[in-house]
């Protein structure tokens, strides 16, 4: 059954939410859970791949729910689970088809659901997604909700098509209310409690005020169909709701709403091809190895991009080019730093300033840093509120900076608050952002009749990682971006260079009513592959943990005494499923980056999420059974056979070799 | 929710024409009924796998006009307008005249399909007649009470691979309905217990194994279009069944396969191997120059025949399709033999739908089936398979030409019998695609923190397979799912391509194997 949306005038319907505090809740939690269909690329058909044009047939995907909203969708249950008051609703904008993942939400889970559809809305990017995600969650509350603000909106925290994160926090922006990311999990009694992944590590966070957003990892045993409940399921309501029904105006849904575009899609193995040598004895791979070993400079290989030259052309943005500055500790974490480097040369390309943001309590002796890294002026903003990250102060002094100043290029760390803050800045200064940046470069375009010059061109894997992404900034005045720490090199420091310091207090509302957010573990990562300058890596290839344990380490070993330098064992995210080791071990996109001298790759396939994080490494050695692993693609070289014969023959042939 | 008249436990050609059929029935009739299809594949199609060269007057009863329907199924058919049997040895490729050939195995009017294909069609077509179609459910367990089918119990779900129960666990659920009819296809676990129940054929009921490409070329292919060509010869040998097949799908696209009879003696014959083996013939090789093989699958054919199919209905319950057996050796078809059946039950269950759930009897199908000939091609082809299994290649073929005049019905033995203590094939690697990539390109997939749907009975009793029939199951498997570790079979049974060969090749009878649960295993999209 679905209920028709009533004939509202474009523009005229407006679902207004207060935003205020209020006392602590009482009654029923409601629950909106956010879903997504999305193609299904962890089974992409071989038919799927157009190599000619190096892209992906989406059409012949097939679509499926989002994979991280089933969790969304197990976790509102546990919020709601217990009280028969308390109503759920599933929201999805998409096409018309789009409302089979609501069917498959109402199977697992029960309740209602909304289908937010208009052709008008099609091609949205996330800003333009997340202010009519919005206009619909003001219309559940007034008429679904008959105006109950005790609600929580549940995400996953990702999609796999964009996989950039942005929607939820750029929602919360929107509709101004506070956001909890990375929950993995939630307590009801005595009162409703989340468990998150912070900056520092897990802890606990009590809301106080509602409604409030809530991003979910990963983190449930996601709830089954059953067939009874499925039944059910085809005779439940579904309303559909077009672009009109919830308000929204022309210029702001859609391709027209948006404030990037995608411009070029291609290949990921066109980025960083390697011409793998074949090796069929183990001795000889180790000698050639180990001469290249004592060739490699060390550290990340330097990024062969290209100069640009303006010539005398007329920019198409004009201002600094900025970068948000991160505090770890005393000091400016690394990923920051990492920032500056590529900025200062970004800007030297326009003939441009670098801006650093700064925001926190006291700024100290960090300004100085700062400049002594690159920065020709740094923005100290201080204030009391800023002693300890929390999205909304941040988001508050940061945008209000960039609003007066526009910068035309504003860079983050895409770290965790990076994540977070980042899309609710870009919301809250009508700019595009692109998220998981593996490549910056400063560039022209011709679109239509129009030249842009000297723009921002900002590359990032897409649809799991299956293809990467060339992207624009569009209508907007900055053009932000996010970067993933480890891809760009830090710097030399150089006291001499000279710079500017400007201080500001920022204008913070004092009634800022915070959540209770108390500690639980704090996580200094004792494994810290990062430093490795040797990495032994497994995968899915691999059975078992015992096989993962005796195969892997000393190999490590032996390959660490032989070059004389550190060696750790790391693993792939399927590794990581398995089991064999835990996440801080793991290497590619959801993991960490690397860039040691030398990387073994054993039974890892090459999928971009982990090629996207070790591609930087200067030696890569692939060991897998299939001869058509794309791992190869990305080695320099490879051996086809089965893992428990080769690893122990490289094993012995190090310590031969020795 | 109400509650269901009709349940059809998979949705496969048969299942689907069931389901379509039984909703034309009704609504001629004026009445209201619903009609269920539960199957344990993600999607439609995903577990259906055929050559196939289809036989399609079946589909103008069913649903007149469909050839004008767009969709991916009749965009890709193609007629068969030139056919060819050749007879391969290693090096060498000789055409059989036509003539020799009976007027059964000629493909005049015959068209090239996708089964996958035709199935996602047959579905979109029931869903718009109002058919409830539900993907990822598994049918475990035939219900049965007072000697009438009740329904069926699914697998449960949301279990670790040790068996305990996660947060997420649904017990056995149970669905029962008015007429439950039995469409899991080939060695269905239902319908075997069906048979088993109400009575199994006089022979044991022999398989077939098909293993079969899609080949894409980025030109016209060498082998060109609407075009059919069957091989025998190279590479069995004399004592195994079994044939090649090439069917054009297009100007550039080209389905090749070889289906080898489970009753072969090799204790180390690899499936996945002799399919390679095939297309690494100088001669197909050559037809199949400059193509990329997009995808792959396995899935095994019943082969016994008429006398292998026991009880067809039961009070409450039919078995269709190959479930049943209904496939047709002589002319080496099933599809229209399946979406017959499906037909046949589903008028016999509509017309016994009494008032408030009663039941009338079902015998009315076995009628059903005479009338649309179905039985009849059956009993002509009666004794062809097993003509094969008793004399081999050589004596086989030309008494295969009158099978049909042999006045008694032949026996067969199973197939895991057939394996020959200490018989060999030694087949060298031809070095081409490995049983890793042909798994890859199926698309399977299974959870890997789930019990094993697969179990070792005996594991003592793998000890002397290893000298007997070389671990045979750790060859016959195409997805790879049994290696022996020196002192036992180890399982990846995230591998299985559900093909259901294991249960009923392991000489010892030693493998169990029940279908996981729903939502997993093979992709087929366009096989």
């Amino acid at each position: 059954m679905e209920a028709a949306g009533s004939r509202v005038p474009l523009g005229a319907a407006k679902f207004v939410i207060a935003a205020c505090a209020r006392p602590a809740p009482v009654g029923a939690m409601h629950c909106i859970v956010l879903v997504k269909q999305v193609p299904d690329v962890s089974n992409i058909p071989e038919d799927a791949w157009d190599r000619e044009k190096g892209t992906l047939r989406r059409g012949l995907l097939d679509s499926v729910l989002n994979p991280l909203d089933l969790h969304a969708l197990t976790f509102a249950k546990r919020i709601t689970a217990g009280d028969p008051d308390a109503k759920t609703v599933y929201l999805t904008m998409g096409p018309p088809q789009a409302r089979d993942v609501l069917i498959d939400c109402l199977s697992r889970a029960g309740g209602e659901a909304v289908l937010l559809t208009d052709r008008a809305m099609g091609g949205a990017d996330t800003v333009a997604t997340a202010y009519s995600l919005a206009l619909a969650i003001r219309r559940i509350e007034t008429e679904l909700f008959g105006g109950d603000r005790n609600y929580v909106i549940v995400s996953g925290m990702q999609s796999v098509d964009g996989d950039t994160a942005q929607v939820p926090p750029q929602l919360a922006e929107d509709l101004d209310i506070d956001q909890i990311a990375y929950a993995q999990d939630v307590h009801t009694e005595p009162e409703l409690k989340f468990r998150r992944i912070g900056a520092a590590g897990t802890e606990d966070v009590v809301p106080k005020v509602f409604p409030v957003l809530v991003t979910v990892t990963a983190c449930t045993d996601t709830l089954y169909a059953g067939f009874a409940a499925a039944r059910t399921a085809r005779s439940a309501t579904i309303h559909t709701w077009s672009a009109a029904d919830v308000g929204a105006t022309a210029d702001k849904v859609g391709i027209k709403g948006s404030r990037t575009t995608v411009y070029r899609i291609f290949s990921p193995s066109e980025d960083r091809a390697k011409q793998c040598v074949m090796v069929s004895d183990a001795a000889d791979l180790m000698k050639q190895v180990q001469a290249k070993y004592r060739l490699a400079t060390g550290g990340p290989a330097a990024h062969e991009e290209g100069a640009y030259h303006l010539d005398g052309k007329e920019p198409t943005y004009k201002g600094e080019l900025w970068i948000l500055a991160e505090r770890e500790g005393d000091g400016i974490k690394s990923v920051s730093l990492e920032l500056l480097g590529k900025t200062r040369e970004l800007a030297a390309f326009l003939g441009e300033k670098v801006g650093v943001v700064l925001p926190c309590d006291v700024a100290g002796d960090l300004p100085a840093e700062l400049i002594a890294h690159g920065a020709d002026v740094v923005y100290a903003i201080e204030h009391p509120l800023l002693a300890t990250f929390s999205p909304i102060p941040f988001k508050t002094a940061v945008a209000a900076l960039v609003n007066e100043r526009h910068p035309q290029v504003m860079l983050f760390g895409a770290t965790p608050m990076g994540r977070e803050l980042a899309p609710r800045i870009a919301y809250a200064c009508d700019s595009g952002l692109t998220a998981d940046c593996t490549k910056l470069e400063i560039g022209d375009h011709i679109k239509g009749g129009n030249a842009l010059v000297g723009i921002l061109k900002q590359t990032r894997p897409a649809l799991g990682g299956n293809i990467m992404a060339t992207i624009m900034t569009k209508d907007s005045p900055t053009q932000m971006a996010t970067v993933r720490p480890g891809v760009f090199k830090i710097p030399p420091r150089d006291e001499s260079r000279t710079g500017e310091i400007v201080r500001i207090t920022p204008d913070l509302p004092t009634d800022l009513v915070e959540a209770e957010v108390t500690p639980v573990e704090s996580f200094v990562s004792k494994v810290n592959i990062r430093d490795a300058k040797i990495i032994v890596s497994g995968g899915h290839g691999i059975r078992t943990r015992t096989d993962f344990d005796r195969l892997l380490q000393p190999l490590a070993e032996s390959l660490g005494d032989l070059l004389g330098d550190g060696a750790k064992v790391a693993a792939s995210r399927h590794a990581v499923e398995d089991g064999y080791r835990t996440h801080d071990y793991q290497v590619g996109q959801t993991g960490q980056t690397v860039a040691p001298k030398l990387y073994v790759a054993i039974g890892i396939s090459g999928a971009v999420q982990h090629v996207s994080g070790m591609q930087m490494s200067d030696t890569v050695v692939a060991i897998n059974k299939d001869p058509r692993a794309r791992i190869f693609n990305y080695a320099d070289f490879g051996i086809v056979g089965d893992l428990e014969t080769v690893v122990p023959q490289l094993t012995r042939a190090a310590q031969e070799a020795k | 929710m109400d509650g269901i008249d009709i349940l059809i436990v998979g949705a496969g050609p048969a299942g689907l024409g069931a389901a379509i059929r039984a909703k034309q029935v009704a609504k001629e009739a004026g009445r209201e009924i619903s009609v269920a299809v539960i199957d344990k594949a993600p999607a439609p199609g995903n577990h259906v796998l055929s050559g196939a060269a289809f036989e399609p007057a079946v589909l103008d009863d069913l649903l007149p006009g469909w050839r004008d329907v767009r969709h991916s199924f009749t965009d890709t058919m193609v007629p068969v307008e030139r056919e060819d049997m050749m007879f391969l040895r290693s090096k060498s490729a000789n055409r059989i005249p036509e003539k020799i050939l009976p007027a059964r195995m000629h493909h005049t009017g015959d068209v090239i399909i996708s089964a996958t294909r035709m199935t996602q069609f047959l579905a979109e077509q029931a869903d718009k007649l109002g058919v409830e179609i539900y993907h990822g459910y598994t049918a475990r367990t035939l219900v049965v009470e007072d000697g009438a089918v009740k329904g069926v119990r699914l697998a449960e779900v949301g279990l670790r691979a040790d068996g305990s129960p996660k947060g997420n666990h649904i017990a056995a659920e149970e669905i029962r309905a008015a007429v439950t009819i039995l469409a899991d296809g080939v060695n269905g676990v239902v319908s075997r217990q069906f048979s088993s129940q109400f009575g199994d054929g006089a022979n044991p009921q022999v398989l077939s194994l098909g293993m079969k490409a899609i080949v894409q070329f980025p030109e016209a292919s060498p082998f060109g279009n609407n075009r059919v060509m069957h091989t025998l010869g190279y590479p069995m040998t004399p004592s195994t069944f079994g044939g090649g097949f090439l069917y054009s799908l297009g100007e550039k696209t080209v389905a090749v396969g070889l289906i080898l009879g489970l009753d072969w003696k090799y204790g180390d014959l690899n499936p996945q191997r002799e399919f390679e083996t095939f297309r690494a013939h100088p001669y197909i090789s050559r037809l199949l120059k400059g193509g990329i093989t997009v995808a792959t699958g396995a899935k095994t054919i019943p082969e016994g025949g008429i006398a292998s199919i026991g009880a067809l209905s039961a009070p409450g319950g039919m078995i269709v399709g190959d479930g049943a057996g209904f496939v047709n050796m002589e002319k080496i078809k099933g599809l229209h033999y399946a979406i017959r059946s499906g037909m046949g039950a589903a008028e016999t269950a509509v017309a016994a739908l009494g008032e408030n759930g009663a039941v009338g009897p079902l015998d009315a199908y076995r009628e059903k089936l005479e009338a649309a000939g179905v039985l009849k091609d059956m009993r002509h082809a009666r004794n062809y398979r097993q003509v094969f299994a008793k004399g081999g290649l050589f004596v086989g073929t030309p008494l295969s030409l009158v099978s049909a005049a042999i006045p008694k019905q032949l026996g067969i033995h199973r197939d895991g019998a057939a394996t020959k203590k200490g018989a060999r094939l030694d087949r060298p690697d031809p070095g081409r695609m490995d049983g890793a990539t042909f798994v890859a390109l199926t698309g399977t997939i299974h959870r890997e923190d789930e019990p094993s749907h697969i179990t070792i009975k005996d594991p003592a009793t793998c000890v002397s397979c290893e000298a007997d029939f070389a671990n045979s199951c750790t060859h016959f498997c195409p997805g790879q799912v049994y290696r022996w570790d020196g002192a036992k079979i180890v399982l990846s049974p995230s591998n299985c391509l559900h093909c259901m060969t294991c249960t009923v090749k392991c000489p010892a009878l030693n493998i169990d194997w029940v279908p996981p649960e729903g939502g997993e295993g093979p992709h087929y999209k366009q096989l």
